[in-house]
C-alpha cells in the first residue's frame, strides 16, 4: 500500500473574507505525481499556495483547517513548521520562468547559499547533479557563467525545476509549468516530471488534460472551492 | 598658480561635494530601510499614515527645510552648546531630510512594483523574509534603487534654500570639521549674481554654473540609464514571457499548441 504524504481536511481558505476554497479535504500519494485540474480562478494556485504557506507574503488571507505533512514518519500540521523549514520540505516551481538576475550557476545553488552550505566542491557536485536531473547539464555545461536570463523560456524553467530539486524536497508544488512555453519545451519539462516520479511528491497543477493523462497517477478536479478525485 | 587655485572655485567645488557625501551617507540608510519598511513590513492601517507624511515632507519647500535646519542650531547653541552655530553637519543633516522622501520613494516604489512571482522566488526556496529582502529583492532593484539615490544627489547639489540658512558663507575655505562653515557652488553662484564686483568675478561665476550644470548632467543621464537597464530587466520577467504565454493561451488555433496537444494525447 502506498503511503500518504499529504492529508487535508476541512481546508477553508478566505481572502478579505471571502470563501476561495470550501472544506476541502483529501490526500496526495507520496513520491507519485498528483496532478489538479479546474477552470481558471477556482483557486488551484492557492491550494498550492497553503501547503507551502506562500499565501502569508499576501494580505487579506486566512486559513481554516487541517493541512498535514509527511515528515520522518509523523504527520505534522504545515502550520506548526516553521516557515523556512517548510518550505525547503515542499518546493515550488512557478508558472512563469523566474531565474534571478545572476549566472545559471549561482541561480542552482541559491537554496544552498540560503542554507548556510558553503562547502565548494559539494555545491559544484550538487548543482551538476541537479543540472543533469534536470535535462539542462548537456545544454549549459559550457557556460555556467553566463546569465541564467539569457538561456530560453523552457530552458529557465528547467532550470527552476533544477534550483527547486537541489535541497531535495520532499514534496514539490508545480504551477503549470507548462503554460508559458512552446510544444517542444512543454513535451520535455512532462519528460522531466516523469523522470522525477519516484524521488520525491510531485503536485502538478495543469489545465491540459492531456499532460494530465500522460503523466499523472492521480487526477484531483477542484471544483467551485470543493476538491473532489 | 598655488593661490588661484586655492581662492577660486575650488573651496566651493569641494564644499559641494563633501556636502552631498555626508548627506547622502545620513539619508541612504535611513531612507532605504524606510522604503523596505513601507513595501514590505508595514501593516495596512499604518501605511497611509505614513504616506501621508511622507506626502507633507515631500511637500515642504526647502526654505522652510532650511529654516527648521536654522531653528535646530539656534536651539542646540542655546541648550547644548554655546559654541554650535549654522555649520555644516546642520547644512547636511537638513538636506538629508529634504532627500529623503525621494530615497524612502523609489525604494518602495520598486519593491511594491515587482511582480508576485518575482517577490516569492527567494521565500519559496525557503529564504527568511530578511533573506529574500537582501538577497534578492534589492539587488533585483539595485538599478531603480541607485537611480533614486542618485536624483537625490543631484538635489543636495543643486539646494541653495537650506544651506543658505544652515551654514554656507561666500568665502570659507574648504570645511575643516563638521562644526565649520564652509562654501558651496549654489550658494557661490548666487552670492556672485547679486554682488560681483568685476568682470573677472563674473566670469568665476559662470564657471561656477557650468561646473554645476556638469555634475546634474552628469547624474541624470546617469540616473537615466541606470533606470532604463532596470527597464529592460524588469520587461524580460513582467512582459515577455507572459506575452508569450497569453499568446498560447489566448489563441487555440495557435500550430504548436495543437502540436502540443497531440502529442501528449499520444
Amino acid at each position: 500500500m502506498k503511503k500518504i504524504k499529504i492529508r487535508i481536511e476541512g481546508l477553508n481558505f478566505f481572502y478579505k473574507k471571502k470563501p476561495v476554497l470550501k472544506g476541502l479535504k483529501g490526500e496526495v500519494e507520496e513520491k507519485a505525481i498528483t496532478t489538479i485540474i479546474g477552470p481558471s480562478g477556482v483557486g488551484k494556485t492557492t491550494f498550492l499556495m497553503v501547503l507551502n504557506r506562500l499565501y502569508e507574503s499576501i494580505p487579506g488571507c486566512m486559513v481554516e483547517g487541517k493541512v498535514e505533512i509527511e515528515l520522518n514518519d509523523r504527520y505534522i500540521d504545515v502550520h506548526r513548521l516553521p516557515v523556512t523549514t517548510l518550505r525547503k520540505k515542499v518546493g515550488m516551481v512557478f508558472q512563469v520562468p523566474n531565474p534571478l538576475p545572476m549566472s545559471i550557476f549561482k541561480n542552482v545553488a541559491f537554496p544552498m547559499r540560503l542554507s548556510g552550505i558553503k562547502d565548494k566542491k559539494s555545491i559544484k557536485d550538487k548543482v551538476k547533479q541537479s543540472l543533469k536531473d534536470a535535462f539542462l547539464w548537456d545544454e549549459v555545461k559550457d557556460r555556467l557563467n553566463d546569465s541564467a536570463l539569457e538561456l530560453s523560456g523552457g530552458q529557465q524553467q528547467r532550470l527552476c525545476i533544477a534550483r527547486a530539486m537541489i535541497m531535495q524536497p520532499e514534496v514539490l508544488l508545480l504551477d503549470e509549468p507548462t503554460s508559458s512555453l512552446d510544444m517542444e519545451a512543454a513535451l520535455k519539462i512532462a519528460e522531466l516530471l516523469k523522470s522525477l516520479r519516484g524521488k520525491c511528491t510531485l503536485i502538478v497543477v495543469s489545465h491540459y488534460t492531456s499532460l494530465t493523462r500522460r503523466i499523472s497517477d492521480s487526477v484531483l478536479t477542484l471544483k467551485d472551492g470543493c476538491l473532489e478525485i | 598658480m598655488r593661490k588661484e587655485v586655492v581662492d577660486g572655485l575650488f573651496p566651493a567645488i569641494a564644499g559641494t561635494l563633501l556636502l552631498i557625501l555626508t548627506s547622502i551617507i545620513w539619508a541612504i540608510p535611513i531612507g532605504v530601510a524606510s522604503g523596505i519598511y513601507l513595501a514590505e513590513y508595514c501593516n495596512l492601517k499604518w501605511k497611509p499614515v505614513f504616506n501621508f507624511l511622507l506626502d507633507l515632507l515631500a511637500g515642504i519647500p526647502s526654505i522652510l527645510v532650511g529654516l527648521f535646519g536654522f531653528a535646530v542650531s539656534v536651539f542646540l547653541h542655546k541648550h547644548l552648546s554655546e559654541h554650535i552655530y549654522p555649520c555644516f553637519l546642520i547644512s547636511t543633516l537638513a538636506l538629508a531630510c529634504l532627500v529623503l522622501p525621494y530615497i524612502i520613494r523609489t525604494t518602495e516604489q520598486s519593491l511594491v512594483d515587482l511582480p508576485f512571482f518575482v517577490k516569492t522566488t527567494g521565500l519559496a526556496l525557503g529564504a527568511s523574509r530578511l533573506q529574500n529582502i537582501l538577497l534578492i529583492l534589492i539587488p533585483y532593484n539595485l538599478s531603480r534603487i541607485i537611480s533614486g539615490i542618485i536624483l537625490a544627489i543631484g538635489r543636495c547639489a543643486e539646494d541653495t534654500a537650506v544651506i543658505m540658512l544652515t551654514g554656507v558663507v561666500a568665502m570659507a575655505g574648504i570645511p575643516n570639521s563638521l562644526l565649520s562653515q564652509y562654501e558651496a557652488l549654489p550658494f557661490y553662484i548666487f552670492y556672485i549674481s547679486s554682488d560681483y564686483n568685476s568682470q573677472e568675478e563674473l566670469m568665476k561665476g559662470f564657471g561656477a554654473c557650468i561646473i554645476l550644470l556638469s555634475i546634474c548632467v552628469f547624474l541624470f543621464t546617469l540616473s537615466h540609464l541606470l533606470k532604463r537597464k532596470a527597464a529592460i530587466r524588469f520587461a524580460i520577467h513582467t512582459l515577455i514571457l507572459p506575452e508569450r504565454k497569453v499568446m498560447f493561451r489566448q489563441n487555440p488555433n495557435i500550430e504548436t499548441r495543437n502540436k502540443f496537444e497531440y502529442q501528449m494525447t499520444k
